[in-house]
């Protein structure tokens, strides 16, 4: 089908779709006053139960870890994919140059970018860190914390240059934590069960409530969480940044 | 007033598969993946919405206080790291067709005809 | 009771991390030997399942006040079966695939543990989107497994495939909005009482025809199934054994879940799934079986089989009762078995003949006869012989439409299964008989050159698809039918509410008799006639090439190639017409009643 065809196509079904999709919209429950008899038992509950404070924290690393273990088995296959993916011998034939596209000119970099990134770097990786420490009090978690530390590890790039951040990110160490991060996670599954309780049941002591340290296998999880979905996206990064670079020679990889 | 929510998730959803129907560049296309895959954000959120509640974290109020649905949030972040595996994938996919094909088009994209 | 899942992850995780370090074919041993360990796993759960469903609340998180906390698994026969089938399934694979993925060492290995094991949450788990995350890691394995290749063609079908199963996902997850709006719970007990209190609810049935279109265009039905083509015609062959075998018959199988064990209350989807998905089926294997004949390129001719059983199998879905589940079930297995060992026929074609063309390999095929032996006896079961798992398979679903006076739906699988046993015993035919120097129709298709690399010894790369095809043809016991129909008739009974209320055994189900026992014989025989006119093109007269073929059949095989044509915006607009479809039959179903 060529373009036009297929828009005539796409337009006959819209045209079929769209009161269907009227009639689910009026006859969904009325927003904003939905029963949510699922939400409230755990806001109700788990505070009591878990002493924690971050309900969503609850319930992604307790009530339905097992979700979070299949997501973040998801994230480590899709990492995994990419590598296979955007796979060659990393490091070499790449130069430190980053690679023309186009006749657009490629800058140097300037020193107030570089300033701004050393000032910035520290500040976001221990935002970062805050964010996943306090995963059981405010709103945050591994996966958030993750995703801001290792975004804030780029700026390493920016400010300084490819080679430095290449010697700083060892991607066999990232590899390891990425597999470590899931192999805890995995391991706070089926450790409860040899002491006879259910798969990831929170069988650690719970602490107080609001205290940095309450919540008992939730802090173990989100820590594998974290440092999984950290090495993770940098390894991501490093893949991908490896794409923009010159290669030595002149020759296409 | 109430319909706005589900108005808006079917009103992405349609922009988004439009715009991959149509698309002539491959990461356009990806783009527009995202686009779709905001709508189901909008969706779940609005299911687990209701009006005079808090954000379920009761750090300084006491548990009692009506909250909105936490399931649902813990849905939606699932969601998103289902989207940023796939956008990563889909943007690998792309480079190395770039590299062997020259080309990002999807018209021209066709395995088995060159 | 989470063990399937649990061990291959940890497996996975653990070769992630040292995988660099370990030589040669260490994670080849060690995964295959995971698989094995999870069939002994699943078998155990099925035996266990005899008296009762097993229940499994993840975390302790039992039920409270009527509310479901948590996750549960419920495991009875029909799904412990299914489990352990696709278990055997990757360790055939794995043995296969032995010192194959050499430059990227382990890494074939953790995707293909974590593949496995999202096939086995997605079998076991009895909560809706705990269901939805293992397909997503389902999906995520497959897209990076089948562009392994990093030529052209894998990368162009990679895409297509990602693209049309990410928005099936997109859809799933609206649908799942939905149903929770309406029920406020995940679990499918929860739901399924839940939905039986507002049985007339439109949004219910948006909500199903979200989901069923999602799983749906992972099963490749049409008009979802555009590419299924692409994608397994260009996977390594190992890949597509698991791809062809277990995963797009469990997307199949994961819509009867979602029907049995939550949205059977609600009459206007029962209505649905007896017309649109019965319609659906039917027309899909008889399409799938015509595009076969189409091919030249082997693994696309395969991968239009899988499409033509895979309506096959959706039709005995799609027929209520036990005995049709029966039928589904004991033919998801042998078609699986029959498909691994095909695609692991193509694969030692293109490992030591160097070629996958049908056309280039004529003749090329005679050093490798036992795999032209096991390539004849695979075409002989697809085409409907009346023995074997498949055929025990076809039997059920044909007693179970007779039942309801439904005879005519057995057209659609005969001419399906025939067409696909055609070409495939044209292929033996032609590759290591050498005969068919006339080509016909298949000239036109599309093919490409593509070879493997030739290291392992043909007997290693025999013995998976000596095991396969001998449990196919073996199994096809009488005892095998009680199995299955009693297998089937628990799931119909135990599952749905079993997580949130104790369940009674149901009454032994009768096995019902084949009703046509000639439609086994009807089916071989036109695949053999099929192939014997391909092959034998040369000596037929003139007239009947001109006036027959040219003037009827290929302007049908012309408009094929023309849809199937690789564009990724056609398929998606190929999903609109499906949904429109949906939209249509769902308003007249509610409004019929």
């Amino acid at each position: 089908m060529n373009r036009r065809t297929r828009l005539v196509v796409a337009g006959i079904c819209a045209l079929a779709i769209a009161p269907a999709v009227a009639v689910v919209i009026v006859h969904i429950p009325a927003f904003g006053h939905h029963p949510l008899p699922y939400g409230d038992a755990i806001n109700r509950a788990a505070g009591a139960e878990r002493h924690v404070t971050n309900m969503v924290t609850a319930v992604n690393f307790d009530y339905r870890a097992f979700d979070t273990l299949g997501e973040e088995l998801m994230l480590v296959a899709a990492v995994t994919g990419t590598l296979v993916l955007l796979r060659g011998r990393r490091g070499e034939n790449v130069s430190d140059r980053a690679a023309q596209a186009g006749d657009r000119p490629v800058c140097e970099r300037s020193e107030a970018v570089t300033l701004a990134c050393r000032i910035f770097l520290p500040l976001i990786v221990t935002f970062g860190l805050y964010v996943i420490l306090h995963a059981g009090l405010t709103p945050g978690g591994g996966f958030q914390g993750g995703a801001i530390v290792a975004s804030g590890t780029l700026l390493l790039y920016l400010g300084e240059s490819y080679s430095l951040w290449r010697r700083l990110m060892h991607s066999l160490i990232f590899d390891m934590l990425e597999a470590a991060g899931a192999i805890v996670l995995v391991l706070c599954g089926l450790l409860p069960m040899l002491s006879g309780a259910a798969f990831l049941e929170n069988v650690l002591p719970l602490g107080q409530t609001r205290a940095l340290l309450a919540g008992g296998l939730i802090l173990v999880e989100n820590a594998g969480v974290a440092v999984a979905v950290t090495a993770g996206f940098i390894l991501l990064l490093l893949e991908f940044l490896e794409e923009t670079r010159a290669t030595r020679g002149g020759e296409k990889p | 007033m109430s319909y706005v929510p589900w108005a808006t998730a079917a009103w992405l959803s349609a922009v988004g598969i439009y715009g991959v129907i149509t698309s002539r560049h491959y990461v356009h296309l990806i783009g527009c993946l995202t686009v779709v895959q905001s709508a189901t954000y909008v969706a779940l959120l609005s299911v687990g919405y209701r009006f005079g509640s808090v954000a379920p974290i009761f750090y300084t109020r006491s548990p009692s206080t009506p909250a909105v649905d936490p399931v649902l949030q813990a849905l939606v972040l699932t969601d998103i790291v289902v989207g940023a595996t796939i956008t990563a994938l889909l943007l690998a996919l792309t480079l190395q067709v770039h590299k062997k094909r020259g080309t990002v088009n999807p018209e021209r994209l066709r395995p088995f005809r060159q | 009771m989470p063990l399937p899942v649990a061990v291959p992850l940890l497996v996975g995780a653990v070769l992630l991390l040292v995988g660099k370090f370990l030589p040669g074919r260490i994670p080849d041993a060690v995964a295959a030997a995971t698989a094995v360990l999870v069939v002994v796993i699943d078998a155990k759960l099925a035996a266990h399942a005899a008296q009762g469903p097993l229940v499994y609340w993840m975390g302790n998180w039992q039920p409270r006040a009527g509310v479901t906390l948590g996750i549960a698994f419920v495991v009875d026969e029909a799904q412990a079966i299914l489990g352990a089938f696709i278990a055997l399934l990757f360790a055939a694979s794995f043995a296969f695939a032995w010192g194959y993925f050499e430059d990227i060492r382990a890494f074939f290995h953790v995707l293909m543990l974590i593949f496995l094991a999202a096939m086995q949450g997605f079998c076991l788990s009895h909560d809706l989107f705990n269901f939805f995350v293992w397909f997503e890691v389902m999906s995520v394995t497959a897209f990076a497994l089948t562009a392994y290749r990093l030529e052209a063609d894998p990368l162009e079908g990679a895409l297509n495939f990602t693209v049309t199963n990410t928005i099936g996902s997109f859809l799933i997850l609206g649908g799942i909005a939905l149903v929770y709006s309406l029920a406020g719970m995940l679990d499918f007990g929860a739901l399924a009482r839940s939905l039986a209190h507002e049985p007339g609810d439109p949004v219910a049935v948006a909500a199903f025809c979200m989901i069923a279109t999602g799983l749906l265009i992972k099963g490749a039905a049409m008009p979802f199934h555009f590419w299924l083509a692409d994608a397994h015609a260009v996977a390594p062959s190992p890949v597509s054994v698991i791809f062809s075998g277990a995963m797009v018959p469990l997307a199949l199988f994961g819509l009867g879940k979602i029907y049995w064990d939550a949205f059977q209350p609600v009459a206007a989807v029962q209505v649905l799934m007896d017309t649109t998905v019965l319609a659906l089926g039917m027309t899909t294997a008889v399409i799938g079986g015509l595009a076969c004949l189409r091919q030249r390129h082997l693994k696309r001719l395969l991968a239009f089989s899988t499409v033509s059983h895979g309506g096959i199998l959706l039709i005995g879905l799609a027929l209520p009762g036990a005995a049709s589940l029966g039928g589904f079930l004991a033919y998801f297995i042998g078609h699986g078995l029959v498909k691994g060992a095909l695609f692991m026929v193509a694969g030692i074609l293109l490992a030591s003949a160097g070629g996958i063309d049908e056309l280039w390999l004529r003749g090329r095929g005679r050093p490798l006869w036992p795999a032209g032996i096991a390539m004849a006896v695979a075409g002989i079961l697809l085409g409907g012989a009346p023995f074997g798992l498949m055929d025990c398979g076809s039997r059920l679903m044909d007693a179970a439409a007779a039942a309801r006076g439904e005879d005519w739906v057995l057209i659609a699988i005969v001419l399906g299964a025939a067409c696909t046993g055609g070409a495939v015993l044209r292929g033996a035919g032609r590759i290591f008989l050498g005969l068919g120097e006339m080509p016909g129709e298949e000239a036109r298709g599309p093919s490409e050159e593509e070879s493997e690399k030739p290291d392992r010894p043909l007997w290693l790369m025999m013995l998976p698809v000596l095991l396969l095809l001998i449990l196919a043809l073996g199994t096809g016991l009488p005892q095998v039918d009680e199995t299955a129909v009693r297998a089937a008739g628990r799931f119909l009974a135990w599952d749905g509410v079993a997580s949130i209320a104790p369940v009674t055994p149901p009454p032994p189900a009768a096995v019902p008799t084949g009703v046509h026992p000639l439609v086994p014989w009807v089916s071989l025989g036109l695949a053999v006639l099929i192939a014997a006119h391909d092959l034998g093109r040369a000596w037929l007269p003139r007239t009947w090439r001109r006036r027959f073929e040219r003037a009827f059949f290929e302007p049908i095989f012309t408009a094929i190639d023309r849809t199937h044509d690789g564009v990724v915006g056609d398929y998606v607009a190929w999903i609109l017409v499906g949904l429109a479809l949906f939209s249509v039959s769902a308003a007249a179903a509610l409004h019929a009643g």
